[in-house]
């Protein structure tokens, strides 16, 4: 790859070890962020995305659970080897978070001036008074209007959308070079989602940052990633640029979840072609391909460990049956 | 079993269910200790339409617009304020609750979230059944095949009735919602929400399920619902709220070929499809402000605020929801006259 990448996953693995047994939440997974470049994680409740981003920021709770393997190598150090202080400098300063739901993430009784500004005085040893003026101007530009006064209010006097902008602006407070956002907009309306993303979406272009953007919605996706990996069960079952995945998915649970989203702009189908079945239980996964059960194609597959296989430049899938080029869809 | 042919007019024949001029305000106190100083919050201010036999009729809007204040003023979960709601020529909000009682067997509902409209400690058996032994239709070995019919139904085996509710998945038990609402052979299902708690492929399967049993019981529903492309897909016509009052209803298919409210076309604009190709092309309008609280909503269109085609009287003058011709309401300054 030409573009310099700014975070380094490499075969990440976090079980949880809870007392119904072991859960493969994440299951040897590797990716990168090239500079500048957003990312999707898709998939449905429970496959791992989050996890998988925790991960990188050590945010996983220990126990249950816990980071068995993998390297996660971000601006030349591997995060899982740092000392808990030196992590402490990294998160919030150079890899920020914004959650999906803004109100469990901010603290109700401190001031919202208090919350941004302790980022700023904490990462970029500014003053009192320095660290409230930047965040004046912090949540100027995430759209808050009157922001000199709204320093003052607490977290429950603001909308769902203005709690969104704030954890924004303290995710930005710091000029983050890569920024986690966590199903950011799943929480809001349709008109605020797309005010929030956009602002995303602006306010990283102008920054230079680096985006990894955890959905479900399929559409946000192609609207606002470059590239887009797809998992499930843990894995992830195919990645690509977004164009090319969404164009010729190769993986059948890809093409099951492009299928089953009505679409505004084709004319409505009779029937939404649904994935049968419920996703598998992580604590008794089973054998091989986890899509197998669920597969309408891989009745012959072989229960071997699925592999990641290059099936088009940059485009990566790990169904057997992509692998040889003819696809039975 | 009768086959109802999919709607292919937006005249609606055969009208199953009236609203006019429907009306609800809560009373919202505010205060701690001064309780008295109450305030009106018009959740629903003078909403009308009507839903066909057998046909969908979807409601979309954002968190607070009273779509589903409306789904309980229909089914007097809520007593509206005023206005009528005429089912089969009835007009349910001037009945007692006694009198409402044999009617509800017609009008059921299906919540958002399976897992806090099922009791936990009844098996789904049993939760299925509740309507059944409510309205004292069938006895003994009839009971049980009624239920094991509408497990078969919503696509359970028979054998999974004498399961708990946290022994099913998500999908499995908005299942159960729906053969609840189905047992009393209804002919009008309010759907609030019923696919938003759901991912997405377990969603397609819900909705697939809901589309069969339309077609095959010829049940018609108010299908509530946030996601406008859920929405155009299972409705046959499509209303869209905006703090409490309809602002545009049109066919699905005209929804999104052409709509006329600046709010419906943000809406559409802020969906976005799931193409990178497609996404490319487009520009979402970008709504100013939030939506305002519905205790003191802005004077003239409640849209004006917000609403990027706003002119001069739009401050002052309140739109009048009127029919633009072809069965294309509309709620808005912009549109004066009936198109020809």
């Amino acid at each position: 790859m030409t573009v310099e990448s700014i975070l380094d996953v490499d075969n990440l693995t976090t079980h949880f070890f809870t007392q119904d047994g072991l859960v493969k939440a994440v299951n040897g997974v590797s990716y990168r962020v090239a500079k500048g470049e957003t990312i999707a994680m898709v998939g449905e409740s429970g496959c791992g995305k989050t996890v998988s981003a925790l991960s990188i920021l050590r945010l996983v709770q220990e126990p249950p659970g816990k980071i068995v393997s993998g390297r996660v190598t971000f601006e030349d150090v591997d995060l899982l080897k740092v000392s808990n202080s030196e992590m402490r400098r990294v998160r919030g300063a150079k890899i920020a978070m914004v959650f999906q739901e803004p109100m469990t993430s901010l603290n109700p009784v401190l001031t919202i001036g208090r919350q941004v500004s302790e980022t700023l005085e904490l990462h970029q040893h500014m003053g009192r008074q320095a660290a409230l003026r930047e965040t004046i101007k912090l949540l100027g530009m995430v759209g808050i209007p009157q922001a000199e006064r709204r320093v003052k209010d607490y977290p429950h006097h603001f909308s769902g959308g203005m709690r969104q902008r704030v954890m924004i602006a303290m995710a930005i407070a710091c000029h983050p070079r890569l920024l986690i956002a966590d199903e950011p907009t799943t929480a809001l309306d349709a008109t605020i989602q797309a005010q929030i993303l956009e602002l995303i979406k602006n306010l990283t272009r102008e920054l230079g940052t680096s985006v990894i953007l955890i959905t479900h919605n399929l559409g946000i996706v192609a609207r606002y990633a470059q590239r887009v990996y797809v998992m499930y069960a843990g894995d992830i079952v195919e990645h690509g640029p977004a164009q090319m995945v969404y164009d010729k998915p190769r993986h059948p649970y890809t093409l099951g979840l492009l299928a089953s989203v009505p679409r505004l702009d084709e004319t409505r189908k009779t029937r939404l072609l649904s994935i049968q079945g419920q996703p598998p239980d992580l604590i008794y996964p089973p054998p091989g391909c986890a899509f197998k059960p669920r597969c309408s194609y891989g009745t012959q597959c072989r229960d071997e460990e699925p592999e990641l296989v290059e099936v088009a430049p940059g485009h990566y899938c790990s169904c057997q049956l992509s692998r040889n080029g003819k696809l039975p869809w | 079993m009768p086959v109802i042919p999919e709607w292919e007019t937006t005249m609606v024949k055969n009208i199953l269910i009236e609203v006019k001029n429907l009306s609800k305000y809560f009373n919202v106190t505010s205060g701690l200790f001064h309780q008295e100083r109450t305030k009106r919050l018009r959740a629903v201010d003078n909403v009308s339409f009507n839903i066909g036999k057998g046909e969908t009729l979807g409601l979309v809007g954002e968190s607070g617009c009273g779509k589903t204040t409306v789904g309980r003023c229909i089914l007097q979960l809520y007593r509206p304020m005023d206005g009528e709601v005429l089912f089969e020529g009835t007009d349910l909000c001037r009945l007692t609750g006694r009198e409402l009682r044999p009617l509800r067997q017609k009008f059921q509902i299906i919540f958002q979230d399976p897992s806090e409209s099922l009791n936990p400690r009844f098996t789904a058996a049993d939760a299925i059944g509740e309507p059944l032994r409510i309205h004292n239709t069938v006895y003994g070995h009839a009971y049980q095949e009624r239920i094991a019919e509408l497990l078969n139904l919503v696509g359970l085996a028979p054998y999974m009735g004498e399961r708990y509710p946290h022994e099913f998945s998500g999908g499995q038990r908005q299942r159960l919602g729906i053969a609840r609402a189905l047992a009393m052979n209804p002919s009008f299902i309010v759907c609030d929400e019923p696919v938003s708690a759901l991912d997405v492929s377990i969603q397609a399967q819900i909705i697939n399920l809901l589309d069969d049993l339309q077609r095959q019981f010829g049940i018609a529903y108010l299908f509530i619902a946030h996601d406008l492309s859920v929405v155009r897909h299972i409705s046959h016509r499509v209303a869209v709220m905006y703090l409490g009052k309809i602002v545009e209803l049109c066919d699905r298919d005209e929804l999104y070929k052409n709509p006329l409210h600046p709010y419906t076309k943000a809406l559409l604009s802020a969906v976005p499809i799931p193409d990178p190709k497609v996404e490319a092309t487009r520009t979402p309008i970008m709504l100013k402000g939030e939506i305002p609280s519905p205790l003191n909503p802005p004077p003239g269109c409640v849209f004006h605020p917000r609403c990027p085609s706003a002119f001069a009287p739009c401050s002052t003058v309140a739109p009048v929801y009127k029919d633009v011709g072809g069965g294309h309401s509309v709620s808005c300054l912009l549109y004066p006259t009936s198109r020809p």
